[in-house]
């Protein structure tokens, strides 16, 4: 059966050679396919979950009573909103990365960062996606009325306690559909991290097209589906969670 | 399903959840779509050139040790600016402006298409949109600027395509989906009570939509598509992976062509930085001076 | 059973085509007689890869290639007009039409040739070889087994060495992103041309690195016509203008004017094509 299968595109490539489907018989070529899609999966991954968790750490730091973390929850929000992802990848890559500590490799000479480029990847997507999860956590923490927020310190919970039993939950569910656009938004800009060369799915596609140029269409045609599938899943799986999670009554 | 049962109290509730306020999205994408211009207007304008200075200064902070040093970096920035503004960012803003002008021609049929009643025609437009906003730009770009023909002949005249008209193709389908979704967003925010007075006034369903809905969402679209604009115009860097001769591009030869010096890459894409602000900061005051004018109370 | 038929059909249809292609494969210089027509032929150089081609203040591109190209611009009695092409879109640019020809440092090689006309004999050569710290002393291929190494992409040598010695290349899109990724210690050594890296190496902004090893893969550098060209005028044209070069010793001297570091086989070739009359 795969025998037939990989035979089949060998032919098709010797007879129309600019539909190359290499990686579809040559071990190799899907190594790097798959390679590719691993990173993507895994900077996806990551960086929704700590996008999350920076997200709600941001949205409580505001509400804080002192100024200063305040205004300072709020210029890391604005500079991360409103700068170019790709610029901030490079910057994070290059210009922050040379002030990170290393360990001494045992060669005598190479610093191993102790955060690699697929490292700052995730760290500098997960700002980027996070500043934005801030201010969707806060519009949901302000739609939790003040009276529910009194009614539990009335019960005797601490401000924290309130916050992450009484408040988060509420806003949780009611932020749902803007954190879903947000998070589709997040996997699509993991492409960006090929300026820092993270071996993620555009990353491998590119290299495969360039060193097999006859493989390009194909490769493409390959790159596109996948982006479209990944998405695809992410938006029902959200849409549903979506659904499930939808407070009857509320909103329209 | 939420028992309300408080001692004491014998009225019915009028809903079984505890009252929630309204859901005042303001960094979603489809509820306040401003945020980027908002922010951009309210930078005072002296803070840009703090923060000039700064870029600036860091050559001479980070690399004092090496001979090289502010002076020189600064001195060769300088030398390579009129090149890289005329020759580079002149083809960002050219992107920019035709990839809008054709999205927005284009975001506007498919709109319109995606609210039609006839599912023929609606559901392709919902399929064409719902693909285009959920593609990643840059496979998209590497996709149209790589299996694009470079020249077309149409009834015997061959048209050239350069680069960057590559480039408007393949950054207009993102923009074309998001300018369909916001005129789709602001058709059904209109009252269903205007349909159905002007159905009551034997207007056909083409001269409702031009006549009486679109003139009265045509104010209320504008803001979020002055703030697409300026999304757009920041993504266009993103040529540069695919060699679209535009600021990053050039920035990156004019650093090769003057040895590859490390202290070099703040000051260049500091500036590209900077110039890049100083084309959206007015577009951004502009919005929101637009919003305030046009916000229509219904 | 039915995907048999389908194949057996469209091989069958292919290979019909085929053979009515290749029955027309005379000359028609389509590409040629446009540029003469014209007065004017669009060579596709690098603008980042300095100095074979690269940006001066004006903007206007400069290197050795563009001087070959302009020698070649002379001859044909026709200007020149330069177009910046990257190693991603070389190729493409050619096949479809946007550039005449191109000498854009590119390696000639048997899959490349499918698809441009490179001519024959080739202008320069390289070898793959690193730019590592001397700090770390490197001696052999080997040592650089399962190590990081920054390299470019699009170059052909990344998969090669890869293979060859089990490196995990990082790829950048740029010269200048990679360096700068080398002096942060990022990755152990820079995989590039040979002539690239002496290039950098003398021009004493990298005096804590050395280029320690053997250079492997001596890959001649192709310039190219378009493929249907390449057996007719343009393509014989290129061939002899190139031997010429060579013969009077004009690219020795172009390599001299660009401050590139002197490579034997220049001078091989002279040699080697030199006029017999001469000796």
């Amino acid at each position: 059966m795969l025998e037939a299968f990989t035979e089949f595109f060998r032919q098709m490539a010797e007879e129309y050679p600019r539909w190359n489907f290499i990686f579809f018989y040559d071990e190799r070529q899907w190594n790097r396919i798959v390679s590719g899609m691993k990173y993507t999966l895994i900077l996806s991954v990551a960086c929704v979950i700590f996008s999350v968790i920076i997200g709600v750490v941001g949205a409580w730091l505001q509400g804080s009573s002192n100024a200063w973390v305040r205004r300072s929850v709020q210029g890391y929000i604005q500079f991360f909103r409103n700068t170019p992802p790709f610029v901030q990848l490079l910057f994070f890559y290059f210009a922050l990365g040379q002030f990170t500590p290393t360990i001494l490799g045992d060669d005598g000479w190479t610093e191993y960062p102790i955060i690699s480029n697929v490292g700052w990847a995730i760290i500098s997507l997960s700002f980027f996606a996070g500043a934005f999860n801030v201010e969707i956590f806060r519009s949901g923490i302000e739609a939790v009325p003040e009276s529910t927020r009194e009614a539990a310190s009335s019960l005797g919970f601490s401000r924290l306690q309130t916050y992450t039993e009484v408040v988060l939950p509420l806003a949780f569910r009611v932020s749902l559909p803007a954190l879903n656009n947000n998070l589709v938004n997040l996997v699509k800009t993991t492409t960006q991290a090929i300026g820092i060369a993270v071996p993620e799915l555009l990353y491998e596609s590119v290299g495969i097209w360039n060193d097999f140029p006859s493989a390009q269409y194909p490769t493409m045609l390959l790159l596109f589906v996948a982006f479209i599938l990944l998405v695809g899943i992410l938006v029902y799986g959200m849409h549903r969670w979506e659904r499930a999670m939808k407070i009857p009554g509320y909103g329209n | 399903m939420f028992q309300n049962k408080i001692p004491g109290i014998t009225t019915k509730p009028d809903t079984d959840l505890p009252v929630l306020k309204p859901f005042k999205a303001r960094a979603a994408g489809e509820a306040d779509d401003l945020l980027f211009s908002r922010w951009l207007a309210s930078i005072p304008i002296y803070a840009w050139f703090i923060g000039m200075a700064i870029i600036l200064l860091w050559p001479s902070l980070a690399f004092a040790a090496n001979g090289y040093g502010y002076t020189e970096a600064f001195q060769a920035l300088i030398k390579w600016i009129p090149f890289i503004v005329t020759s580079g960012f002149l083809f960002n803003i050219l992107i920019s402006f035709f990839a809008m002008l054709i999205g927005t021609i284009a975001g506007i049929i498919l709109g319109l298409m995606q609210i039609s009643p006839n599912s023929v025609i609606r559901v392709p437009a919902q399929i064409i949109t719902q693909t285009f906003r959920n593609s990643p730009w840059l496979v998209l770009l590497f996709i149209v600027l790589l299996a694009l023909p470079f020249e077309v002949e149409v009834g015997g005249v061959t048209f050239r395509i350069p680069d960057w008209m590559k480039a408007v193709f393949g950054l207009c389908l993102p923009i074309m989906a998001n300018i369909a979704e916001i005129v789709r967003g602001a058709v059904q925010s209109v009252p269903s009570g205007q349909w159905e007075a002007s159905e009551s006034l034997a207007f056909s369903r083409q001269q409702t939509l031009w006549q009486i809905i679109l003139p009265q969402c045509f104010k209320r679209m504008i803001p979020p598509w002055m703030n697409w604009y300026a999304i757009l115009t920041m993504a266009t860097p993103l040529c540069s992976l695919l060699g679209v001769e535009e600021i990053i591009t050039l920035s990156r030869q004019a650093i090769e062509a003057e040895n590859n010096r490390p202290e070099l890459l703040v000051p260049f894409y500091g500036f590209a930085l900077f110039i890049f602000f100083a084309y959206c900061y007015p577009i951004a005051r502009a919005t929101i001076a637009l919003e305030r004018r046009y916000s229509v109370k219904l | 059973m039915l995907k048999k038929l389908i194949t057996k059909t469209l091989a069958t249809a292919s290979a019909f085509s085929i053979m009515v292609a290749s029955a027309h494969a005379a000359c028609t210089n389509d590409v040629w007689n446009k540029v003469m027509e014209r007065g004017k032929v669009v060579v596709g150089v690098k603008a980042d890869y300095k100095p074979w081609g690269f940006r001066d203040a004006s903007g206007a591109i400069v290197g050795m290639e563009i001087d070959i190209a302009q020698a070649m611009a002379d001859a044909m009695g026709v200007e020149l007009e330069t177009v910046a092409v990257q190693s991603s879109n070389r190729m493409q640019f050619l096949e479809q039409g946007k550039t005449d020809m191109f000498i854009a440092t590119m390696s000639d090689r048997e899959d490349r040739r499918k698809i441009v006309g490179i001519t024959s004999p080739p202008y320069y050569t390289s070898g793959t070889n690193i730019m590592a710290p001397k700090a770390l002393g490197f001696k052999s291929w080997e040592d650089l087994r399962g190590k990081d190494v920054c390299g470019k992409q699009g170059a052909f040598y990344n998969q090669v060495v890869t293979n060859r010695y089990g490196v995990n290349v990082v790829a950048f899109t740029g010269n200048a992103e990679a360096k700068q990724a080398l002096r942060d210690k990022k990755c152990v050594a820079w995989v590039y041309d040979d002539s690239s890296i002496g290039s950098d190496l003398a021009s004493g902004e990298f005096d804590q690195f050395e280029m320690p090893l053997a250079s492997e893969d001596d890959n001649p550098w192709g310039l190219a016509v378009p493929i249907a060209e390449r057996d007719c005028v343009f393509g014989n044209f290129m061939s002899g203008l190139i031997f010429n070069m060579h013969q009077t010793g004009q690219l020795i001297e172009l390599e001299k004017k660009w401050g590139i570091q002197p490579t034997k086989y220049l001078v091989d070739q002279k040699d080697k094509y030199a006029d017999w009359l001469a000796k």
